[in-house]
């Protein structure tokens, strides 16, 4: 994560004072990140909860 | 989702939809290129590639307009080292509101938020 460019988001993001601190977070991690380095988020997010290959996710019970 | 995802939408999905322009019965085309990428097809237009991620293969995409009125106006993103078309936020959301299902209606308000959020 690029603290700088997450840094200025989340301050960019501070003029909506109708969302929480913790929304606030989400969405200025997000939003600063490049296309690459979301997708490596959101491929590690299912891969730690072992749900990355569809093989996987068949064991856990999706179809 | 996963367009939506590229373009900073904090959620998450488990499979990627590819939007093409091809008539259904060519559709098969699409399966040689999977088998020869080392993938399966789980079903006419599923495919399992060979990392076991899960792409679909979408003939149409409902609510918005064809193909050639949408690519003119993709939204370009640099990923793994390409540059790729992908439907702009608002059209995504504009597909969900059209289709209604649960999970598109799910999706809705993270869609509008986001778009809210990057003005």
């Amino acid at each position: 994560m690029n603290k700088k460019k997450f840094e200025m988001e989340r301050k960019r993001l501070e003029k909506f004072q109708d969302i929480s601190e913790h929304e606030r977070i989400l969405f200025a991690m997000s939003l600063s990140a490049s296309p690459d380095e979301r997708w490596e988020r959101h491929e590690n997010f299912l891969r730690s909860h072992g749900l990355f290959k569809h093989s996987e996710r068949k064991a856990f019970g999706f179809k | 989702m996963s367009a939506a995802i590229l373009q900073g939408v904090p959620a998450t999905t488990i499979d990627t939809d590819i939007w093409v322009e091809l008539p259904e019965r060519q559709f098969v085309r699409l399966t040689t290129i999977v088998m020869k990428q080392g993938g399966a097809m789980l079903a006419p237009t599923v495919a399992a590639l060979s990392d076991d991620s899960i792409v679909n293969f979408l003939p149409r995409v409902d609510g918005i307009g064809d193909f050639s009125a949408e690519f003119s106006d993709a939204c370009w993103l640099r990923w793994q080292g390409m540059k790729i078309p992908a439907l702009p936020l608002e059209k995504i959301l504009a597909s969900k509101q059209f289709l209604k299902r649960p999970k598109d209606v799910a999706h809705i308000p993270l869609l509008k938020e986001t778009l809210r959020l990057k003005k």
